[in-house]
């Protein structure tokens, strides 16, 4: 076979390995599967345990508040829960309908559900599917409730926790949430239907806007 | 995944400017380096004299294939990351018409224009104003033609979506089209090379 | 001692005369192409996009018209999309960087072949004046089939064509086809 190819002019050596990797190509078919998906696990273990994979719900008011719009953050629970209250900046996805979800995979995509069990195994599904920056939000809407829209008084009554609680009564109200002052007070924490959504400032979303600039065309 | 590298925020827009640079000096010394910085070379392809706007075209379009689909198989770079851009069928169409006429007329299609610039070719500079003339006069009239230059959008879609075949079955088509092709444009210049220019 | 610097002069005229006035044959059209290729490939690995040319001259004509009718490029979506929002400099643009690039690697490569001359390229049978008059209506038709198409050769044919994109496969096929039907009614520019 060797003699063959040292036998053909250039042209020809170039046409025959064009054919050999067109033939190949042929045999491949279809790279790309959309059903079947290939998983590091090592680097996945290796993520969850320094807990790459996941924020806490302070990091995401923060962003929040500061307006940083350079993610994109899902809901997973049904809409009717959504339209009841969701975490402002967030966009309804239910579960099901992940996967078929118009997300490119460079973009930053933070899920959140209930407890958050859920998004913590969405968040496997999302890695499995190739997406290099996905958080889940850990403890869910629960946390963000308990933490962020309900913080309670701290138990102990030093220094830092109060200051602490200061800084989350700030937060709190941000949101349109209710700090809870005394430790006394065991009323349920209900979630006002129709809780004032705070304004947020925002940078440019993400995803480009109709005025951006033509960017990738010829 | 871990191309394409801009998308994933290996560098800033400032660094791929500089890369546009770069790869732009590339382009434009392959370009001269098949001569088609000359629009009497560009336009023999027409008359069958000199097939190589065939040969280095597909040459250049299966060997960037061939590298997108081998890339992609073995996960290095993630294609629905690359820009394609939406089909227009009837506006492509009727701008690749024209292109094609425009083509023999000036003797040069942008790209090679520029070449053609940079090594001396007055016909190439006036050629570039026109360009410029012409999208100017798009541009002045383009309230006219924006329904027409909506039209027919396919969306982004590629010829194995469009007819539903495997991907790498499409690149063996393409690559044996290209083969034929290059034989066939090699017996076009033997047979017409010996007419007088 | 200026006998030796003769000697030297000489040489080196020479050497300029061999090296940069004397054209080479082109390299092997495949060769050319192959190259062509890899740095299209490397646009799309390092980018995520291709090449193009007939864009950068969009965003000159834009920011030219934008300087003396401000006002016009308002209601003109076409022109809206070369500028943008205003933020950023509308020729701070990735073709416009590649086109300059472009120039100069054309430069180079006609350098090293000896192929720069001051010239102009035509047929034996057409008067240079009417070359020209021709080559204005031809890019004149291009850079307008250009933008209706949503790029040229560059653009559309080798980097739509690599990623297999329909409209760019048909655009490729019109432009052979249109090339070659007009060519018998140009034929005294060119043969």
């Amino acid at each position: 076979m060797t003699k063959f190819f040292n036998k053909l002019n250039l042209n020809n050596k170039l046409a025959f390995i064009a054919i050999v990797l067109g033939l190949t190509a042929l045999i491949i078919g279809s790279p790309t599967n959309e059903t079947k998906v290939t998983i590091n696990p090592n680097d996945l273990a290796l993520m969850i345990s320094k807990g790459a994979d996941h924020i806490e719900v302070e990091e995401l008011a923060d962003w929040i508040i500061q307006g940083k719009m350079d993610y994109r953050l899902l809901d997973l629970r049904d809409d009717k829960s959504f339209n009841e209250y969701h975490i402002p900046t967030a966009e309804n996805v239910p579960l099901s309908e992940l996967m078929n979800y118009q997300i490119e995979r460079n973009e930053k995509v933070i899920i959140y559900s209930e407890g958050g069990i859920h998004s913590s195994q969405a968040w496997f599904l999302l890695k499995s599917k190739g997406y290099k920056s996905a958080y889940f939000i850990i403890g869910g809407l629960d946390e963000w409730k308990d933490e962020i829209l309900f913080p309670s008084a701290p138990a102990d009554s030093t220094s830092e926790s109060l200051a602490q609680f200061n800084k989350m009564k700030e937060v709190s109200k941000f949101f349109g949430g209710s700090p809870i002052e005394s430790t006394s007070n065991t009323t349920e924490k209900v979630i006002v239907p129709y809780l004032t959504m705070p304004k947020i400032q925002t940078t440019a979303p993400v995803g480009g806007t109709t005025k951006k600039k033509k960017k990738e065309g010829c | 995944m871990n191309a394409p590298f801009y998308k994933f925020n290996f560098f800033n827009d400032e660094v791929s400017l500089i890369i546009a640079f770069v790869i732009g000096i590339g382009f434009g010394f392959f370009l001269e380096r098949a001569g088609f910085g000359s629009a009497r070379k560009l336009a023999a392809q027409f008359y069958f004299r000199d097939m190589s706007v065939l040969k280095v075209m597909f040459s250049a379009i299966v060997t960037a294939m061939i590298g997108l689909f081998y890339l992609n198989w073995i996960g290095f770079i993630d294609l629905s990351l690359v820009y394609k851009g939406d089909t227009y069928l009837l506006p492509q169409i009727a701008g690749g018409m024209l292109l094609g006429i425009g083509f023999v007329v000036g003797g040069y299609c942008p790209g090679t224009s520029c070449v053609a610039v940079s090594t001396g070719r007055i016909d190439g500079i006036i050629y570039l104003v026109g360009v410029i003339a012409g999208i100017f006069f798009f541009g002045e009239i383009f309230p006219l033609l924006s329904g027409f230059f909506y039209s027919t959008n396919m969306g982004e879609i590629t010829l194995p979506q469009l007819i539903n075949l495997p991907y790498g079955l499409i690149v063996f088509l393409v690559v044996l089209m290209a083969i034929s092709a290059f034989a066939g444009a090699e017996w076009a210049e033997k047979k017409f090379r010996n007419k007088k220019t | 001692m200026s006998s030796v610097s003769n000697i030297i002069n000489e040489n080196i005229s020479t050497v300029e005369e061999k090296v940069l006035k004397t054209p080479k044959p082109y390299w092997n059209p495949y060769l050319s192409g192959i190259g062509l290729g890899l740095v299209l490939l490397a646009a799309f690995v390092i980018m995520g996009r291709g090449l193009g040319a007939s864009g950068a001259f969009s965003s000159l004509v834009a920011v030219g018209v934008d300087k003396v009718a401000p006002a016009h490029v308002q209601s003109n979506q076409f022109y809206e999309e070369y500028l943008g929002d205003g933020t950023t400099n509308p020729l701070k643009d990735w073709l416009v960087f590649e086109v300059l690039g472009v120039f100069v690697g054309g430069f180079i490569s006609g350098a090293l072949g000896g192929r720069i001359k001051k010239t102009t390229e035509k047929g034996n049978r057409i008067s240079v004046r009417n070359r020209l008059i021709f080559a204005f209506i031809g890019g004149g038709l291009m850079g307008f089939g250009a933008k209706l198409a949503r790029g040229c050769t560059s653009g559309q044919a080798l980097t739509g064509g690599a990623l297999l994109n329909v409209g760019s496969w048909a655009f490729m096929m019109m432009v052979f086809a249109g090339a070659y039907a007009a060519a018998y009614f140009l034929r005294r520019q060119w043969i």
